[in-house]
């Protein structure tokens, strides 16, 4: 009874002896054996029976003997001992079967003979659900790594769009404050040149009444000569012009000022346009040197009129953006130069200071947003990050170069004349293969 | 440590005496199945507790790690370490290819384990007449917090080294015993120094 029991178990169950010559299997075993050998079993090396892992086998077999001791084998780390095949041979979807194995000593009381014996178990099933599962959780993770970056993607296009929006609120502001501005500063300088003109009949009046003091009396000739004194007419009549003049020029400073600022703020007209990349730039470096008046600026482009077509407020953004960075770096004394070039269909831009410089080890996270070095709040570390998005909105390049303590160069790269088909096929592309979808 | 062992020193000396014998025999065994040379230290026994379990075996930087437990007339766990060092030399010994995969070290390991655990449970439960079986070795990838959390406050910890004479390899071998088995054990000494 207790053979039967054996043979029909559920796990193979296999006795070498100390030369590794089968004694006894079970049917687990014996059903797996080609037909011609399942009589004649019995004295074979079992690495003869079953070619498979014979090397394996055998070093397990011959460390069970030597240390009177079990061993171990589990499919993970070697599946297939047995060339056995899948017991689901027909729906199945592996092919060979996987298997736990563990080799016990055992000793026959009578004869005191030593025996291994081979217990062998057939676990696809738990292999193949396993690495379902492991699949499932690979597959899962790199899901969640691309949620992942998305999320970090939208964070990055979020905090750039508060940042534009605070610019164009800023310019909102500006174009206001300009425009409020501009209404005095009219008055003052019409006022102003009636002025001039009224010092200058007052300074004629006097003038004549001095060439004719010789026809008045000693008495009022003395009386105008005090009175002339008294009011220091010399330095007064010196004065005065100079006085006016310079309040001139310095009104109309301000008037250039305000212009500019309302030029470049009160860009409401979105869409791609033409873009006189000059006068932006000259717009550029009157705003920028009236806040940072350090820095001497120049301006260097041979042409009169170099145009592009594009979005004029991202450009002038990112441009500003870059200046104000160069400005920044710019701490007693030093140059910003601003050069334009043509260079095929292509416009370069250079925007190079003598400024402090960024370290290496900075250069490349430079365009990153949030990247900054400045102290909390002095800086968000989204100019730049923002400058790189709109240049490249427009087809175009940005890079940097820098050495510490020397200066920076920020070189700019647009294309006149942008390829359409990218600005505006963004959502046309995938929608028709979504109704094919639909109707499937 | 601090604790008060739950053997007393009479005991104590008995154990360790046949730990030695049962450590003597294991190294034996693993040096005739690779051919080589295996030093053993003198084995240390003392009681733990989880957190000074974990300090004593994985704070070991570098190192596999495995458990593997065992039932009879007394119940317990044996924990390895082992070290990442000089294990190439004794895949060789064992007759493994260059250049192992992650299967064939993960292979080595549970089979190192096997062979010295086994042996030193098998060589120490023999001679105090009890019977154990050791089942299967797994892998282990210890936690410290859940080393926190654990029910037991002491357990009896006997630990021993085995360096490997050729190469950098060294491995350590710590068995665990509960509460009950402890009992058992002590009284089974007693039976021996009476």
């Amino acid at each position: 009874m207790f053979e039967q029991l054996v043979g029909k178990l559920p796990v193979g169950i296999g006795i070498v002896d100390e030369s590794f010559n089968v004694v006894y299997l079970n049917d687990f075993f014996l059903d797996r054996l080609p037909h011609e050998l399942r009589k004649n079993y019995k004295e074979t090396p079992v690495t003869d029976l079953f070619h498979g892992q014979g090397k394996f086998l055998k070093r397990r077999l011959k460390s069970v003997f030597v240390l009177q001791h079990p061993s171990f084998s589990y499919w993970e780390q070697r599946p297939h001992i047995f060339p056995f095949k899948s017991s689901r041979p027909i729906t199945g979807e592996e092919t060979q079967m996987y298997q736990n194995m563990e080799i016990l000593p055992v000793k026959d009381k009578a004869t005191g003979q030593r025996y291994a014996c081979i217990f062998l178990q057939d676990v696809t099933a738990q292999a193949s659900y396993f690495r379902a599962q492991q699949k499932l959780s690979e597959a899962l993770k790199k899901e969640h790594e691309a949620q992942r970056k998305l999320i970090r993607k939208l964070d990055t296009a979020q905090s750039q769009l508060i940042q534009a929006e605070k610019m164009a609120s800023t310019g909102q502001l500006a174009a206001g404050i300009a425009h409020e501005i501009n209404n005095p500063i009219g008055f003052v300088n019409a006022n102003l040149n009636t002025l001039g003109q009224y010092a200058s009949h007052l300074i004629s009046i006097c003038d004549g009444v001095y060439s004719h003091i010789e026809n008045f009396n000693d008495e009022l000739n003395e009386q105008i000569e005090a009175l002339y004194q008294s009011n220091h007419y010399e330095l007064l009549k010196e004065d005065i012009t100079e006085l006016i003049e310079e309040s001139t020029d310095g009104l109309t400073r301000v008037k250039d000022i305000v212009e500019n600022l309302k030029n470049f703020s009160l860009e409401n007209s979105e869409g791609v346009q033409t873009v006189d990349i000059c006068t932006v730039c000259n717009q550029l470096i009157t705003l920028i040197s009236a806040q940072y008046s350090t820095p001497q600026y120049k301006f260097d482009c041979e042409l009169e009129k170099v145009e592009v077509m594009g979005n004029p407020g991202p450009l002038k953004q990112a441009l500003m953006n870059v200046m104000i960075n160069a400005a920044q770096a710019i701490d007693t004394k030093g140059v910003i130069k601003l050069s334009v070039q043509e260079s095929g269909d292509r416009v370069i831009i250079k925007i190079l200071d003598s400024g402090c410089g960024i370290p290496a080890q900075h250069l490349k996270r430079v365009f990153e947003p949030f990247f900054t070095t400045k102290p909390e709040g002095q800086g968000q570390g989204l100019g730049l990050s923002v400058a790189y998005t709109a240049i490249e909105q427009h087809q175009g390049k940005i890079s940097i170069s820098s050495k510490e303590a020397k200066g920076t160069v920020v070189e700019i790269s647009i294309p006149k004349q942008p390829s359409h088909s990218k600005v505006n096929s963004s959502e046309s592309v995938t929608e028709p293969s979504d109704i094919v979808q639909e109707e499937v | 440590m601090s604790i008060v062992l739950p053997l007393d020193e009479e005991q104590r000396d008995a154990l360790q005496e046949l730990l030695n014998i049962s450590m003597g025999q294991a190294a034996n065994s693993l040096a005739q199945l690779i051919e080589t040379k295996i030093d053993i230290s003198i084995p240390k026994i003392s009681a733990v507790t989880p957190t000074q379990l974990y300090s004593l075996l994985f704070e070991t930087e570098d190192s596999f790690y495995t458990r593997q437990s065992f039932l009879g007339d007394v119940h317990g766990e044996v924990m390895s370490v082992l070290s990442r060092a000089g294990l190439t030399e004794v895949a060789t010994l064992m007759d493994y290819d260059d250049p192992l995969s992650k299967e064939d070290i993960q292979e080595i390991i549970l089979e190192l384990c096997n062979i010295l655990a086994g042996a030193c449970l098998a060589g120490l439960s023999d001679q105090l007449e009890l019977t154990t079986n050791l089942n299967m070795p797994t892998l282990f990838q210890p936690d410290k917090s859940n080393f926190d959390d654990l029910k037991w406050q002491h357990s009896l910890v006997m630990e021993v080294q085995f360096v490997i004479a050729i190469s950098s390899f060294s491995m350590r071998v710590v068995f665990c015993l509960d509460d009950e088995s402890l009992a058992r054990m002590k009284a089974t000494l007693d039976e021996l120094l009476a």
